[in-house]
């Protein structure tokens, strides 16, 4: 069975980037732009790993996976931003990896391998 | 019952009250918003202002990195001179306020005698502790020179800038800081410097040294204001600049792998090309917003300007069901710093209004003449609105509502009508619209140049 993701990414051209690339690597990806979109896609399908963005319009990432958490406590979060900064931000802690965003994703995968193989 | 008074006493009760009107008069001056040097010559003029204390002549050194430096020198060049100042001094009417306003025109005088002589000295605070001025600094104490041909602690130079025997120097500090020095002398009427003089001089350097003190504190959070603005600006433009590198990178990554089929390969491309181009409008964004060119202001044809603007922002509305409305005054003319940078900030108020309406609405781009000095250009638009929330906050750089908005729109603005001596005007109510009003100076009509 395929591990399935929810990649929450408000840029369009980076989240064709990373649905096309992570279904490469094997994984089932649910791609959204933004964090409602994400909450509704949660309630109908059981994800293995969240991967998101913080900075995004509406709803942004940390509220995003304080809902999350709400759901589902169990759930696996990697944010993913251009931002160093908020590495040393209280909520970020609640997730299980900070990824800063990169050209090449070979982070991103290697960190999803870890979490969830 | 209460009893009310002014805090800004101009007369005081008992006429031998001349320390406290004279020490209300500095006190004042901390209220009016005067540079440093405004407020210092305001002290100046206490100390030497025939109804003041009476020195006939104050020197004022000020530290510039390790060393005192001349800058101002305060007082007659000869008797003649103070004869001549004294007897304008004396006519009936002439108070401290018309003193002040006086001195302060040789502030900015070049040819000011005195102060050209003084100018020359500088003494370094640390290699010369052992001259004054350097020494009434570093001892933190006020020296009075009672005879300074025979004083081993006044150098040559200094004796013959002065030329005069006796000689008072209150050093002007804070906790930590030397932050310079006054000299006071009575060269000209040779009275002696009496204990009296020298407790009331004392407290005016003190007042002086509080003034230079904060003048210091606020330039340093000036300066770090600065580098936190540009810390978050850095941060912003990380951003901004990362979101499209990498998707750039992610493409590429993808054209290099042999798998990919040509009909996605072409796909990337145009990504890699549009991201691209994005790439090069923030570029062009911020580089536009960092130098803005204040260039010479000139007389622009409010008309010719404004069709240039809403012609280019035409294609944006036509898409849409906006009507633009378009009403210029006949013959207005305004004052701009150049016409093509507030061309573009219009441009930019006009593009706010297109996205504030949306779909669907009214947009009023209008320009007429407020009064004799000043024309508006008003922008009205029936959006929604500026949210509560950034009221405050829309002129700051960095702010912005639009999902890839820079926040650089109306900052950019606002250093535009700035640069050009105008002010803006919001008005904003949720759901009904916003409007804009910029102001700009009209060009005087045959009044000759104004200063």
């Amino acid at each position: 069975m395929k591990k399935k993701l929810l990649i929450v990414e408000d840029e369009r051209n980076l989240c064709l980037l990373y649905r096309e690339e992570l279904t490469k690597a094997g994984y089932r990806v649910t791609a959204v732009t933004d964090a409602e979109a994400a909450l509704e896609k949660m309630k109908k399908l059981k994800f293995d790993l969240i991967v998101t963005d913080i900075r995004m319009p509406g709803k942004n990432g940390i509220e995003l996976i304080t809902q999350v958490m709400a759901l589902r406590k169990d759930i696996p979060i990697i944010i993913n931003t251009a931002y160093q900064s908020y590495k040393h931000d209280f909520m970020t802690w609640a997730a299980d990896a900070y990824v800063v965003k990169s050209a090449s994703l070979d982070e991103l995968k290697a960190k999803i391998k870890e979490l969830i193989g | 019952m209460i009893e009310r008074y002014n805090l800004f006493l101009h007369e005081f009760s008992q006429e031998e009250s001349k320390e406290l009107q004279l020490f209300s008069i500095i006190a004042q001056s901390f209220f009016q918003p005067f540079s440093l040097m405004d407020n210092l010559l305001v002290i100046m003029t206490a100390l030497t202002a025939g109804p003041g204390l009476g020195f006939n002549r104050v020197m004022l050194f000020l530290t510039d990195g390790d060393s005192l430096k001349g800058e101002f020198w305060l007082g007659p060049a000869s008797a003649e001179e103070a004869e001549a100042i004294w007897r304008v001094l004396s006519t009936p009417g002439i108070g401290y306020p018309e003193i002040i306003e006086h001195n302060r025109s040789l502030l900015t005088s070049a040819t000011d005698t005195l102060t050209k002589r003084v100018k020359k000295l500088s003494y370094p605070l640390y290699k010369e502790q052992s001259l004054i001025p350097a020494l009434t600094a570093s001892a933190r104490q006020m020296i009075l020179v009672r005879d300074a041909q025979n004083e081993p602690a006044v150098d040559r130079r200094f004796a013959e800038t002065i030329g005069t025997e006796e000689f008072l120097c209150i050093p002007l500090v804070s906790q930590k800081d030397v932050l310079g020095e006054f000299i006071l002398d009575n060269a000209i009427t040779k009275l002696s410097i009496s204990s009296r003089d020298i407790e009331l001089a004392s407290i005016c350097g003190l007042m002086a040294s509080n003034y230079i003190y904060t003048a210091k504190l606020q330039k340093r959070i000036v300066d770090m204001k600065k580098v936190a603005a540009m810390g978050e600006m850095a941060m912003f433009v990380t951003h901004q600049l990362r979101n499209p590198l990498v998707t750039i990178g992610g493409f590429a990554d993808q054209l290099l792998d042999p798998q990919t089929g040509q009909n996605k390969k072409k796909r990337n491309v145009q990504i890699i090309r549009s991201e691209i181009r994005r790439l090069e409008k923030i570029l062009l964004r911020l580089s536009q917003f960092l130098r803005i060119d204040v260039r010479e202001k000139v007389a622009v044809d409010v008309q010719d300007m404004l069709n240039l603007v809403q012609e280019s922002v035409r294609p944006r509305i036509s898409s849409r069901n906006i009507s633009l409305d378009v009403e210029i005054e006949a013959g207005l003319r305004v004052i701009l710093c150049d016409p093509t940078n507030v061309g573009e900030a219009v441009r930019n108020v006009l593009d706010n209004a297109i996205d504030a309406v949306g779909s669907e609405g009214h947009i009023d781009l209008r320009a007429y003449r407020q009064d004799a000095d000043w024309a508006v250009i008003a922008v009205q638009d029936t959006g929604k609105g500026i949210p509560e929330a950034i009221k405050d906050k829309i002129f700051d750089s960095f702010v912005s509502t639009k999902e890839k908005g820079m926040g650089l729109g109306l900052a950019y603005v606002k250093r535009v009508v700035d640069a050009c001596g105008g002010r803006i005007e919001v008005k904003s109510a949720a759901g009904k619209g916003t409007t804009f009003k910029l102001y700009f100076q009209t060009q005087p009509r045959e009044r000759g140049t104004k200063s």
